[in-house]
């Protein structure tokens, strides 16, 4: 194994991914081959059914590859049993989907305290950890509320203070902002790059331009090969100053619309 | 305080829908509720069986005349004796050596009267002829005055003993000791030297042992009876006569050991049918083999309550598998949620087994508490049907308006096992089945 000078978030090679179907076989993924070097700010583009979705569910290790490898942390996510996954999902990797995904019986910050439960890690300290998530994403005033007293956009942040109370070796996106109006992306977005700044390392799946723009790089499939996996040029970033307002601004709206 | 954290959420996500958690709650209940019932009232019957033959005695023999149907279509010149005699009475006595003693019992049913007393109606009552030992034997329990007397027999006399509701009748105003009780049937006259406590009647056993009242007995020597009036007892029924012969109605044959019981009631019967083995005028009755019969009863009787209390159980727990199912079905993206963020299959079947045994251990509490008011709610349903429709009450058959549930212990724990092992077996199918949800198809649920 070659060591490389950055430390490595994931690794993969050669993925594969058929699904065996009764009169065919798709062949989803065709042989994908990056690396993410801890830090990255990704984004994954590429018509419809060209493959993202697959692809993020075997980096997400909600599913297996047909073929090929991915190392997490130097493990090899391929070769692991159902219970493995599960420890893995919970301890290394941060999710946030398009629908939110939050749980309807569960409080903001018991939300955000899910991971943990799963791996077994609740205690006084892990409470005050979520607190301070949740202040981070601007809903320290809304701990007790449930997921149907909130916005979209405030969802959203909840779901992204979850992915991050486990200290994730990378946050999965699949079209976060998808459900969201321009004002509410561009929160999202804003506080994907505070986080991303902040040495977090971020992979997620979109459709839009706009939205891939603000990441560092592009790795764009088609037909469940890699067309091309680029840097961004002329990448959007929010200065400090635009972080701070739309922060603002969003902890102002959350108050209001109590 | 992970468990807690797994029942807190269990009992957050049933009380999103507490109705329905109601409902599902109700089937456990109705069915732990129905087992402690039904044992308890079960139980209760089947002790107020055995008491009502107890009180016959255990240690008795109880024979029985009867008086053979018509066969001559009522030529009533040709009048035969029937039942049992004085005679077999004392052979019994001297011959069987495991026989502590033998009464002999002489009834016929008279009107009562009290001439002291002019707006007391004539009652129709029974007229006894017994010994000094009946009190004893038979568990009558004298309230005022003495049972009659060794003497009060040897001599004939014309005193009697009153059963407490006769006096009540006869005597409402007055203290019946040492009055005259009038028999106009037979034109005689009896001191009343006692009067009994109020008593149970006792079991009625086939067609050979009616039910015995004993609320309106006058009890008098039985030597007296047979002075006074004779073994020939004739009736007016109608516009004729019957005549009877008899010499005694029955006599109980009291053993010295219980033990013994089985053998001697062979001895007794083989000595009453030396000479006509088809005797048809008699009918041997032993307490002590009917008691044996009871406690076999009462285990049928109980396995078939519990038969039907476990049906309802099993029903019960069919509610939870259809409502834990839909739940499942409902909460599919919750489950991939759960799953995406780590929860392994085992965490879902705990999360969804235990929303399901609370479910049924609460259904289970709340059960065993209103098990437990079944003698109370009987009481006061008895009570209410005998205030608000008294002639409903009255046709009740006798165990159904004195017996006792009786709350039979273990029924508590088993029920509420039971109530566990339901929630857990009917919850682990849907339970499993969440678990073995594909993360990714789940999470696309809608
Ligand atoms: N469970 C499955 N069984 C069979 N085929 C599948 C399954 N999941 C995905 N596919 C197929 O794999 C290919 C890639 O699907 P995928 O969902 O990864 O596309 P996508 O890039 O996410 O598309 P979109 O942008 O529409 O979400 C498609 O042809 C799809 O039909
Ligand atoms: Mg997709």
């Amino acid at each position: 194994m070659t060591q490389t000078s950055t430390r490595m978030a994931a690794v993969i090679r050669d993925l594969q991914k058929h699904y065996v179907l009764k009169s065919e076989t798709v062949r989803a993924l065709r042989g994908v081959s990056f690396e993410v070097p801890e830090g990255d700010y990704v984004a994954i583009m590429g018509p419809s059914g060209s493959g993202k979705s697959t692809l993020l569910n075997l980096l997400g290790c909600l599913d297996q590859p047909t073929h090929g490898s991915f190392l997490l942390g130097g493990d090899d996510v391929a070769q692991m049993t159902d219970d493995e996954l599960s420890t893995i999902r919970a301890s290394r990797i941060g999710f946030v989907f398009q629908s939110y995904n939050l749980i309807a019986q569960l409080s903001v910050v018991e939300n955000i305290e899910v991971p943990l439960y799963y791996m077994g890690n609740l205690n006084a300290q892990s409470r005050k950890r979520s607190i301070e998530l949740a202040k981070m994403v601007g809903l320290g005033e809304r701990l007790d509320h449930r997921p149907t007293q909130l916005s979209g956009g405030q969802q959203q942040r909840v779901a992204i203070a979850r992915s991050l109370v486990n200290d994730p070796y990378f946050i999965l996106a699949d079209e976060a902002t998808g459900n969201l109006d321009s004002v509410t992306t561009e929160e999202i977005l804003a506080l994907f790059q505070r986080l991303n700044d902040e040495g977090k390392t971020i992979i997620m799946v979109t459709h839009e331009d706009e939205v891939a723009e603000h990441a560092k790089r592009v790795i764009r499939l088609r037909d469940g090969e890699i067309q091309f996996d680029k840097p961004v040029e002329g990448r959007k970033v929010f200065t400090a100053e635009q972080i701070q307002e739309i922060a603002h601004n969003a902890d102002v709206a959350s108050r209001g619309a109590e | 305080m992970r468990y807690f954290r797994t029942v807190k959420l269990g009992t957050k996500s049933l009380l999103l829908h507490p109705m329905r958690s109601l409902l599902t709650v109700l089937g456990i209940f109705i069915g732990v509720a129905s087992v402690i019932w039904l044992l308890a009232i079960g139980e209760g019957i089947s002790k107020e069986a055995q008491r009502q033959i107890e009180d016959l005695g255990a240690e008795n023999i109880i024979i029985r005349s009867i008086k053979p149907p018509d066969e001559s279509g009522g030529n009533f010149r040709q009048i035969t004796a029937f039942g049992v005699t004085r005679n077999e009475c004392k052979l019994i006595n001297d011959t069987i050596s495991t026989v502590k003693r033998v009464l002999p019992i002489r009834e016929l049913s008279q009107k009562f009267a009290y001439t002291g007393n002019p707006n007391v109606k004539p009652v129709d009552g029974r007229l006894v002829g017994c010994t000094a030992d009946y009190a004893e034997v038979t568990r009558l329990e004298i309230e005022r005055g003495h049972f009659l007397t060794t003497r009060e027999v040897e001599l004939n006399r014309p005193v009697c003993v009153i059963a407490a509701k006769l006096a009540e009748r006869l005597f409402p105003s007055e203290d019946p000791l040492n009055k005259q009780i009038y028999l106009p049937e037979k034109k005689e006259n009896f001191k009343i030297v006692g009067v009994l406590k109020h008593r149970n009647a006792t079991a009625a056993i086939g067609g050979s042992l009616a039910a015995q009242d004993f609320s309106l007995d006058i009890y008098i020597p039985v030597t007296t009876m047979r002075a006074r009036m004779t073994d020939q007892e004739t009736k007016r029924a109608g516009g004729s006569f019957s005549t009877k012969l008899f010499e005694l109605s029955q006599i109980t044959v009291q053993v010295k050991s219980s033990d013994d019981v089985p053998r001697t009631a062979e001895l007794v019967e083989a000595t009453l049918r030396q000479n006509d083995a088809d005797r048809q005028d008699i009918a041997v009755v032993v307490p002590y083999e009917l008691l044996e019969q009871a406690k076999t009863t009462r285990l049928m009787f109980m396995m078939f309550m519990g038969l039907i209390a476990a049906i309802s159980l099993i029903v019960g727990g069919i509610g939870i598998m259809n409502i834990m199912l839909a739940t499942v079905t409902e909460r599919t993206r919750e489950i991939g949620i759960r799953r995406a963020l780590g929860g392994k299959q085992r965490d879902i079947v705990l999360q969804f087994l235990v929303e399901t045994i609370t479910l049924s251990i609460v259904g289970g509490i709340t059960g065993i508490l209103m098990g437990l008011l079944c003698p109370v709610v009987v009481d006061v349903s008895r009570w209410g049907l005998e205030y608000f429709a008294p002639q409903l009450y009255a046709s009740l058959p006798e165990v159904a308006r004195v017996m006792r549930p009786t709350i039979v212990p273990i029924s508590i724990p088993v029920a509420f096992g039971i109530s566990v092992v339901v929630g857990v077996f009917f919850g682990l199918y849907p339970a499993v089945r969440a678990a073995q949800l594909d993360p990714i198809e789940a999470l696309r649920h809608e």
